[in-house]
């Protein structure tokens, strides 16, 4: 049997029904050493499930889970070598701070003298060394995920864990929180696997990107995979904002949309959607030449967002969001016209939905 | 300017509210202490003359003083084996879907809304019946089955409370599930612990209507005794008597709080 060292956790074809329900459909992942991991989409797509059964509080209808080339699908929560922070952290009310970190060493029968330098290491990598007397009540929001990003740490665990760690913080720490964890999880060179559905997050602290819908892993790859690269539908309308054209495309490789916008598409042919993202859609200066497709485009909606403003155009009968950096005296007005550019050469397809 | 005389007459109404419940609820104990302490043979409010003889008297008084023994171990010990026993049935029921929970749960209940004199009466029958007749173990039995709805509610509503996320954090961390128990789950359901355990033993001390059809010649509890003593006399001794229980209740509820609370902080 060969056993890749690489890999971490290994989920193979599992799945989770609850009654008629299936919550995790079939869903095979690999997550390599050292990588940031993250499960993206909606409420309700699985990815909290699927976390949890990798840390056995759920068990799975079919398929295993491996946890460093063993298999751990039956064996219980307390006998996996993972570290878990939850959504609204679950520090122990009644211990501080540094009881709460030294709880898993004592479970794990660490002597006293060794627990408390890996407490006290753990403190200072998050920080909270002064605040180790400390009741979890007593901590802020943001110092309570420190301690129980600590304590899931503290036992080294072989994958670090994370439910939407950031949903419960106010957008300026979410910010904050974000980068400062990345850094602890970077420093300690941990496998990270972690859940959410704002997919800035997803983009901004992953190495790889698993976008799940309805059950179901649609695609896996690096944010630029993902951004750049969807691979159906879904994926293209729920990371970054887009318009979505259908059309064909034909036996020479060229798409062509229902009206009549049409470039290259590595796609075979038949039906298929192009996903036009703002930064496809590029103003232009009609006096000069272009070797791009260009366009004549109205002025749908227009609104300023200070660095940058938004406006919905309508372009041969399809609507397109096109973003720049216009000062407020030259932005341009509902109703303006605007030339345009399409970098098609950037813009992917994706296949059609199934009818 | 209406809505103002109205938010003042609002308050000013709580105020009297609030103040005669507190009166009602304190002036029987307080008039009952407070007569204890007179000087002469009649129970009247506000006593003449001040004086600790009553006292004296009830210590005295051999048959009450074996009850009020009585009586505390009682219900301590129905303290004890209503609390394991509702626990765990409380526990059963939030934790476990069964067939038959919801009838469980009410029969666990159900001890509230039989009449005292009904309870009574059928414990009778049931202990000639079943030879449990005239024995402590039956008064235990008793006070047991009346103090078991108050433990199941309190510890039912404290579970209710409890977030389930932190056991599997303790599981996370390498807990198995009897080490999450003594280390998580005990611990911070131990404040519901502690009033079900309050509860208990008020409500077997003090209880009088059940007892005393199961009361015999050297196990009398004071509420009983007391009870059939006022029928006779009620001089300032009964307050003394039953100033001695309020005190006795008082110490019992400190106790228990300095016997868990304190396990709490360690």
């Amino acid at each position: 049997m060969k056993s890749s060292k690489d890999v971490v956790v290994s989920l193979k074809g599992v799945s989770k029904r609850y009654g008629d329900v299936t919550a995790v459909e079939t869903l095979s992942l690999d997550v390599r050493r050292g990588e940031l991991l993250c499960l993206l989409g909606p409420s309700g797509c699985g990815k909290t499930t699927t976390l949890r059964m990798v840390a056995g509080f759920v068990e799975p209808s079919d398929g295993a889970v491996v946890i460093d080339g063993q298999d751990m699908t039956r064996e219980p929560p307390y006998r996996r070598d993972t570290g878990m922070v939850f959504q609204n952290y679950a520090l122990f009310p009644h211990m501080t701070t540094a009881q709460n970190i030294a709880f898993g060493l004592e479970n794990l029968k660490w002597a006293k003298a060794d627990r408390d330098k890996r407490v006290l290491e753990m403190l200072t990598l998050v920080e909270m060394a002064h605040l180790s007397d400390r009741l979890p009540a007593q901590l802020s929001g943001g110092q309570q995920q420190r301690v129980a990003l600590a304590r899931a740490l503290a036992m080294r665990p072989a994958v670090l864990l994370l439910d939407e760690p950031f949903s419960n913080l106010d957008a300026q720490l979410r910010v904050r929180m974000r980068e400062e964890i990345r850094d602890v999880i970077r420093r300690v060179e941990i496998t990270t696997i972690f859940v959410t559905h704002d997919q800035e997050e997803a983009l901004m602290l992953s190495d790889r990107i698993g976008v799940m819908n309805k059950g179901k892993l649609e695609q896996v790859g690096t944010p630029a995979d993902i951004y750049e690269r969807p691979a159906s539908r879904f994926v293209a309308q729920f990371v970054g904002w887009c318009s979505l054209l259908d059309g064909t495309v034909d036996t020479n490789g060229n798409f062509v949309s229902t009206r009549g916008l049409a470039f290259k598409s590595s796609l075979p042919p038949g039906a298929a959607t192009a996903v036009i993202r703002p930064e496809h859609v590029k103003a232009r200066d009609p006096d000069l030449a272009d070797a791009r497709p260009t366009y004549t485009a109205k002025v749908i909606t227009s609104d300023y967002y200070g660095g940058i403003s938004r406006l919905l155009l309508r372009v041969c009968g399809e609507q397109l969001m096109m973003e720049g950096h216009f000062p407020q005296d030259r932005r341009p007005r509902v109703g303006d016209e605007v030339a345009i550019a399409l970098e098609t050469a950037q813009i992917p397809t994706v296949p059609a939905a199934p009818p | 300017m209406r809505k103002d005389l109205i938010d003042r007459i609002m308050s000013v109404a709580g105020l009297v509210v609030r103040v005669c419940v507190y009166v009602m609820l304190a002036l029987p104990a307080v008039i009952v202490i407070v007569s204890s302490f007179a000087a002469d043979n009649v129970l009247s409010f506000p006593p003449t003359g001040f004086s600790l003889r009553w006292y004296k008297s009830a210590f005295a008084n051999e048959e009450f003083m074996a009850s009020l023994w009585t009586s505390t171990y009682i219900g301590i010990l129905a303290s004890c084996l209503s609390l394991g026993i509702g626990f765990a049935a409380a526990f059963a029921i939030d934790r476990y879907e069964f067939p038959g929970r919801a009838a469980f749960q009410a029969l666990a209940l159900s001890p509230l809304i039989v009449p005292g004199i009904v309870l009574g009466i059928g414990l009778l029958y049931l202990f000639a019946w079943t030879g449990l007749n005239q024995t402590l173990a039956g008064i235990l039995f008793a006070h047991v089955v009346l103090a078991i709805p108050y433990v199941v509610r309190t510890v039912l509503a404290s579970l209710s409370l409890f977030d389930r996320r932190l056991e599997e954090a303790a599981m996370n961390l390498r807990a198995p599930p009897w080490v999450v128990l003594r280390r998580v789950t005990f611990p911070m359901l131990l404040p519901g612990i502690l009033s079900a355990a309050v509860f208990a033993f008020v409500v077997s001390f003090g209880n009088v209507t059940v007892t005393a059809f199961l009361t015999y010649d050297d196990t009398v509890t004071l509420p009983v005794r007391l009870f059939s003593y006022v029928q006779q006399s009620s001089g300032p001794f009964v307050a003394a008597i039953s100033s001695i229980m309020i005190a006795v209740t008082l110490i019992v509820i400190l106790v228990i709080e300095k016997l868990i609370g304190a396990e709490r902080l360690a």
